[in-house]
C-alpha cells in the first residue's frame, strides 16, 4: 500500500510540509489544518504525526464513512461522516485531525505534495505491505 | 412501485411547515398532535420552558402537566405521550449524547412515568424541527403519525388494520412503505410497540435505529411504566420521522471546537481503559451479572437470594461469545462506549415467528437478571427468546421478569396452580411456560391477561379470587407505586432501599444506585450521609434526562487519575466534560451547583405532579418487605449467619435464645423502622414536609413557585 | 488485624498483599480504588504492596449500576 515515510534525521524542522498540506486541502496556510504535524521535542529530536493507512479507524466508524481504496489509502467520505470523532480517539497514532471550522475530521491520504516541497528530502511516498508507526517505513 | 407501496396510507390530517434552523440545541417549537379530532399544531418553546425545564424529561413533564387534568387516567384520551431529547441530544462528538426521553401517565402507577431510550428518534425529531412531540387523543382507526421534514409535512395517516403491529415486522413494513432509498432509511426513525402492549399494562416503546453496518433495523427500548400500552390504546402503530442527512453540526452548537476537544479526549479514554475495566465494548451491560452474583446482589428466585451456582451459564463471558463482536454498537452516533450489542441470526424457537432468523437487541444486564436468574432461568437461548419476544411484542423485559418471578413464587407457594394458569407449570426455571405466558399476553388470552396487569394487579386479583394471603403477596411482590423493581438486591443496603422507594416514578435504578457505596464501601454510615447521597445522585442523574445524555459514559469507564479525587464516586473529571458539552452546545456555562438546581426544579415539579394526581405522599413511598429483609424462613436460613450476627451487633440480642419466628420478627421491626428514619432524613434534605410534600419555601428558593404548582401544594401544607 | 472500609476487621498475616486481600474478601470488581493508610495503590502494585498490621484499608468500588 501507498504510505508516507518520514526520516527524522533529515528533517530540518522548517514546517514547509504543513503549509503545503493545508494549502493543498484547505487553500490556507494554517498549521492547524495540516494533515501532517512536525513535532520538535525538548531533547532536540523531531517526530511527525500523520496517517500510515493502518485502518483501525475503519472498524470504529458507525456509518462506513471510512474506506480503503485500491492503493490501500484510507479515505474519509465527508458526505457520509457524522463528525463523531470516534476515529480520532481510536487512532493509535493520533493521525486523525479535527478543526472547529468543520465537523468532519481529516487525514493524510499520501498525496505526496509535501514530499515534492520538502527541502531536506525528509519525506517520501513508499509502497509497503504492512505499515509501521509514522517514521521511516521498513 | 411507489404508487403501489404508498397506496395503503390515507391522510386524515396534514400540517405543512418549514423546518426552522436549530439554534444551540433547540428547534424552538414543539409538535402537538391530537388523534381524537385530527389536529396538528406547532407550539413555541417559551423562555420559561428553557429556563426551568431545559428539555428532555423536563419538557415532557411540562407539556404533560398542561395536557392532562387532575383526574386523568392512563386510558383517558387526555393522557399524552411526550417524547423529547433535550438540547444536547443529537451531539455526535461525545459518547452517549442522543437519548430520547418518553413520558405519559403510566398504566401501572397512575402517575407520570419517564423512560429513556437510545435509537435515533429524539435527535432526528429535533433535526426535523421539533424539540418534542406531544400525542394526545385516541384514533378511531389504526394510524401512523409521520413527520417528514424534507417534504415539510406532518400527517396523521390511517393504515390498513392488517398492517403489522409487532415491531420487528412493522419495521420492515414501514421501510417498505415510507423509505424509498438507502438515504431515506438512514434518515428515518420510528417509535412503536407491539401486540403485547395491547393486552398488558407493561407495554414498552421501541425506538428504531437504522444500523448502517448491518443495513438493518435495530431497536432500543423505553421500557418502563407501560408507555407502549398507552401508544396502542391510542391506536398508534408508529410515530415516524424522516429528517435531513445526518451530519456532525446539525445541532448547531455554540462552540463546535469545545465539543470536538472534549469528545476526542473522551474517545481516547474509552479506547485506552475500557479493555481493562468493564469491557462495555465487547460485553455491554451483562458484565454486571457475575459481579452482582459475586457480591450476593444478583436477584435470584424473586429476590429471595443474591447468588446462584448456575450464574456462570449466563454471565458476561457467555454473552461476549454470543454477541456479534467488532461492530461500533452505539445506540447513537459517536458512542464509543458502544454497549448496544446484538445477537445476529438468532433462530426463534416458539410462537408466531418460529424459525425466523432475527437480530436480538441486547440482552442487557436487566434482562439477563430479570428474566434469567430472578426466574431461575439459566439458559442463554431462553433468555434470548424472551428478550426477542418482549421487544417485538412491546413488553418491558424488566416488568416481565420481575412479575414472572413473583408469579413463580406464588405458584410454588400454592397460590397458583395448573388449574389457574391453564396448565402452565410456573415453577422457577420453567422457561417454556414463561415464554408461553408472553404469547398469551400478545394474544390477550388465558393467564397472560391476568399476568399483564403487572404485580399490583395480580396481587389484588390473587387475594380477591384465589384467597391469597394479602400480607404475603404484598411482602413478596416486588413493586412499589405499582411499578416492578429493576434487578438489584437491596436487602443489605438501606440507602438503595431509598434509592428505589424514594423515587418519583417508581423503583427504577436510574435515579440512584448506591448499593456499593453503602453496603460494600461503607461510605454512607449515617442517615444524613445516606440522605445526602439520595439528594445528590438523583439530582445529578436527573440532569442526564434533561439534556439528552446517557448515564453510562459517566461512570462505566473512568480515567485512572480519578483515583486521586477526594470524591471518586462523583467522577468529577467526567462531570467537567458534561459541563463543557452543555456549554459547547448551549453557549451557557454551568457550575455543578447550577446542574443540581436545574434537576431539582424538574424533580420537585414531578413530585408535585404526582401529588396533583392523588399520589406522591409518604404513604406512596412504601416498599415491599422483600426489598428490606427476609420474608420467609427459607430466606433467613440461607443467610442465617449474617442475620444472627446482625441481631447481636445491631440489637444486642442473643440469637441462640430466640426462635426463628422471633428472629425474623426482630429483623422486620428493626429494618422497617430504619426505612422510616431514612425517609425522615431524605425528606428533610430534599426540602419536603414530613408527608413528602415540597415546601413552599423550597419551591420559592428553586424559582418553581409557579401558580399551578403552588395551587397543588397549598392543599397539603 | 486490619480495618477495611472503616468497618470490617480482617485478620492480618505476614506478607498480606492487596491482591491477597481482595481475593480473600471475594472482591472481583475490576475497578476499585484502593488506599492503604490513605495512600492510593495502583493496580500494578497489587501483587507487591504489603499491607502492614493495623492498617486502615479502603476498598472503594467505583460502580454505579445501569
Ligand atoms: S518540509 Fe521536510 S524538513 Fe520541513 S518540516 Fe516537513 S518534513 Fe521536515
Ligand atoms: S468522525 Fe466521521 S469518519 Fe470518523 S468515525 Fe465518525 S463518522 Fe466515521
Ligand atoms: S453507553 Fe450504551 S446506552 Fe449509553 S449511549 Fe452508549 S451505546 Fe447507548
Amino acid at each position: 500500500m501507498k504510505v508516507l515515510a518520514f526520516y527524522p534525521d533529515r528533517c530540518v524542522g522548517c514546517h514547509i510540509c504543513e503549509e503545503v498540506c493545508s494549502q493543498t486541502w484547505f487553500k490556507v496556510t494554517d498549521r492547524d489544518k495540516s494533515r501532517i504535524r512536525i513535532q520538535e521535542h525538548d531533547d532536540g529530536s523531531i517526530s511527525a504525526l500523520y496517517c500510515v493507512q493502518k485502518g483501525d479507524c475503519i472498524d470504529v466508524c458507525p456509518v462506513n464513512a471510512l474506506t480503503r481504496n485500491k492503493q490501500g489509502v484510507v479515505l474519509l467520505r465527508e458526505k457520509q461522516c457524522v463528525g463523531c470523532l470516534s476515529c480520532v480517539g481510536f487512532c493509535p497514532y493520533l493521525a486523525m485531525i479535527y478543526h472547529p471550522d468543520q465537523s468532519q475530521p481529516f487525514k493524510c491520504v499520501a498525496c505526496g505534495n509535501c514530499v515534492d516541497e520538502c527541502p531536506a528530502g525528509a519525506l517520501e511516498i513508499v509502497e509497503v505491505e504492512t505499515p509501521s508507526a509514522p517514521g521511516p517505513q521498513a | 412501485m411507489a404508487e403501489k407501496t404508498l397506496s395503503p396510507r390515507r391522510v386524515l390530517a396534514e400540517l405543512t411547515y418549514d423546518a426552522p434552523s436549530i439554534k444551540r440545541g433547540y428547534a424552538g417549537q414543539t409538535l402537538y398532535v391530537n388523534l381524537s379530532d385530527n389536529t396538528i399544531a406547532a407550539r413555541p418553546v417559551t423562555n420559561l420552558m428553557k429556563e426551568k425545564f431545559i428539555g428532555g424529561r423536563g419538557f415532557d413533564l411540562y407539556l404533560l402537566w398542561h395536557g392532562v387534568d387532575d383526574d386523568t387516567r392512563w386510558d383517558d384520551p387526555e393522557n399524552e405521550i411526550v417524547i423529547s431529547s433535550g438540547p444536547c441530544g443529537g451531539t455526535t462528538q461525545y459518547p452517549g449524547a442522543g437519548k430520547s426521553i418518553a413520558a405519559a401517565i403510566s398504566p401501572l402507577t397512575g402517575v407520570p412515568i419517564d423512560s429513556n431510550a437510545g435509537g435515533h428518534f429524539g435527535p432526528y425529531l429535533k433535526f426535523a424541527g421539533w424539540d418534542a412531540i406531544e400525542v394526545q387523543g385516541k384514533a378511531e382507526q389504526e394510524v401512523i403519525v409521520f413527520v417528514d421534514a424534507p417534504a415539510g409535512r406532518i400527517t396523521i395517516e390511517e393504515v390498513p388494520a392488517d398492517a403489522p403491529t409487532d415491531t420487528h415486522v412493522l419495521g420492515k413494513w414501514i421501510l417498505e412503505h415510507y423509505a424509498e432509498s438507502e438515504s431515506d432509511r438512514q434518515q428515518m426513525s420510528f417509535v412503536s410497540a407491539g401486540r403485547g402492549s395491547e393486552h398488558s399494562r407493561m407495554g414498552c416503546l421501541n425506538f428504531s435505529l437504522y444500523d448502517r453496518r448491518r443495513q438493518d433495523l435495530r431497536y432500543k427500548q423505553a421500557g418502563r411504566g407501560g408507555i407502549g400500552t398507552v401508544l396502542r390504546d391510542k391506536k398508534v402503530k408508529a410515530l415516524v420521522v424522516r429528517t435531513f442527512p445526518i451530519a456532525g453540526n446539525l445541532n448547531a452548537p455554540a462552540d463546535l471546537g469545545l465539543l470536538q476537544e472534549t469528545g476526542a479526549e473522551m474517545h481516547q479514554e474509552v479506547h485506552d481503559y475500557d479493555p481493562v475495566q468493564n469491557r462495555m465494548r465487547s460485553r455491554g451491560t451483562p458484565y454486571l451479572v457475575q459481579i452482582m452474583d459475586d457480591y450476593d446482589l444478583l436477584p435470584v428466585h424473586n429476590f429471595k437470594f443474591g447468588t446462584h451456582p448456575d450464574t456462570p451459564k449466563i454471565n458476561g463471558e457467555v454473552w461476549e461469545a454470543r454477541l456479534t463482536q467488532g461492530l461500533p454498537d452505539g445506540c447513537w452516533y459517536g458512542c464509543t462506549v458502544a454497549c448496544a450489542h446484538a445477537v445476529d441470526g438468532y433462530v426463534v424457537r416458539s410462537g408466531p415467528y418460529k424459525g425466523q432468523a432475527v437480530i436480538v437487541d441486547g440482552p442487557e444486564y436487566e434482562t439477563v437478571a430479570g428474566v434469567g436468574s430472578n426466574c431461575g432461568i439459566f439458559e442463554p437461548d431462553a433468555i434470548l427468546e424472551i428478550n426477542f419476544y418482549c421487544d417485538t411484542y412491546g413488553i418491558d423485559t424488566i416488568s416481565f421478569g420481575t412479575a414472572m418471578a413473583f408469579a413463580m413464587e406464588c405458584y410454588e407457594a400454592g397460590i397458583l396452580d395448573e388449574a389457574k394458569t391453564g396448565g402452565l407449570e410456573l415453577t422457577f426455571g420453567s422457561a417454556d411456560d414463561a415464554i408461553e405466558v408472553l404469547h398469551q399476553m400478545a394474544r390477550g388470552d388465558e393467564f397472560g391477561r391476568i399476568f399483564g396487569m403487572g404485580i399490583r394487579g395480580m396481587q389484588d386479583y390473587f387475594v380477591e379470587h384465589y384467597g391469597a394471603d394479602a400480607q404475603f403477596v404484598r411482602d413478596i411482590g416486588m413493586q412499589a407505586k405499582g411499578l416492578e423493581y429493576s434487578e438489584y438486591m437491596t436487602k443489605e443496603s438501606l440507602a438503595q432501599q431509598g434509592g428505589y422507594g424514594l423515587t418519583n416514578k417508581g423503583p427504577q435504578h436510574d435515579e440512584a444506585w448506591l448499593i456499593f457505596m453503602d453496603m460494600v464501601n461503607n461510605e454512607l454510615p449515617t442517615f444524613e450521609d445516606k440522605a445526602e447521597a439520595l439528594h445528590y445522585f438523583p439530582m445529578w442523574r436527573t440532569w442526564f434526562g434533561l439534556c439528552g445524555f446517557c448515564k453510562l459514559p459517566w461512570n462505566d469507564v473512568v480515567h485512572p487519575k480519578n483515583k486521586l479525587s477526594p470524591e471518586p464516586q462523583k467522577i468529577m473529571h467526567h462531570v467537567e466534560n458534561y459541563q463543557k458539552i452543555y456549554e459547547g452546545v448551549t453557549g451557557t456555562a454551568v457550575t455543578l451547583d447550577d446542574i443540581i438546581t436545574m434537576s431539582e426544579r424538574v424533580y420537585n415539579f414531578q413530585r408535585v405532579f404526582n401529588i396533583r394526581l392523588g399520589y406522591g405522599l409518604r404513604q406512596h413511598d412504601a416498599i415491599p418487605y422483600r426489598s428490606a429483609g427476609p420474608v420467609t424462613a427459607e430466606e433467613y436460613e440461607s443467610r442465617a449467619e449474617r442475620y444472627d450476627d446482625q441481631l447481636r451487633e445491631w440489637l444486642g440480642l442473643d440469637p441462640a435464645q430466640m426462635s426463628l419466628e422471633e428472629k425474623m420478627a426482630a429483623h422486620r421491626q428493626y429494618r422497617t423502622e430504619r426505612y422510616q428514619k431514612l425517609i425522615d432524613a431524605v425528606y428533610a434534605r430534599r426540602g419536603w414536609s414530613n408527608d413528602g410534600v415540597p415546601t413552599l419555601e423550597k419551591l420559592r428558593q428553586l424559582g418553581m413557585d409557579l401558580p399551578e404548582v403552588v395551587a397543588v401544594v397549598e392543599k397539603h401544607l | 488485624m486490619i480495618r477495611v472500609n472503616n468497618r470490617d476487621e480482617v485478620d492480618w498475616r505476614e506478607g498480606l498483599t492487596v491482591s491477597v486481600l481482595l481475593d480473600r474478601l471475594g472482591y472481583t470488581y475490576p475497578h476499585i480504588v484502593v488506599t492503604v493508610d490513605g495512600q492510593v495503590v495502583y493496580e500494578e502494585e497489587y501483587d507487591r504492596r504489603v499491607i502492614p498490621d493495623g492498617a486502615n484499608v479502603r476498598l472503594i468500588h467505583l460502580i454505579a449500576g445501569g
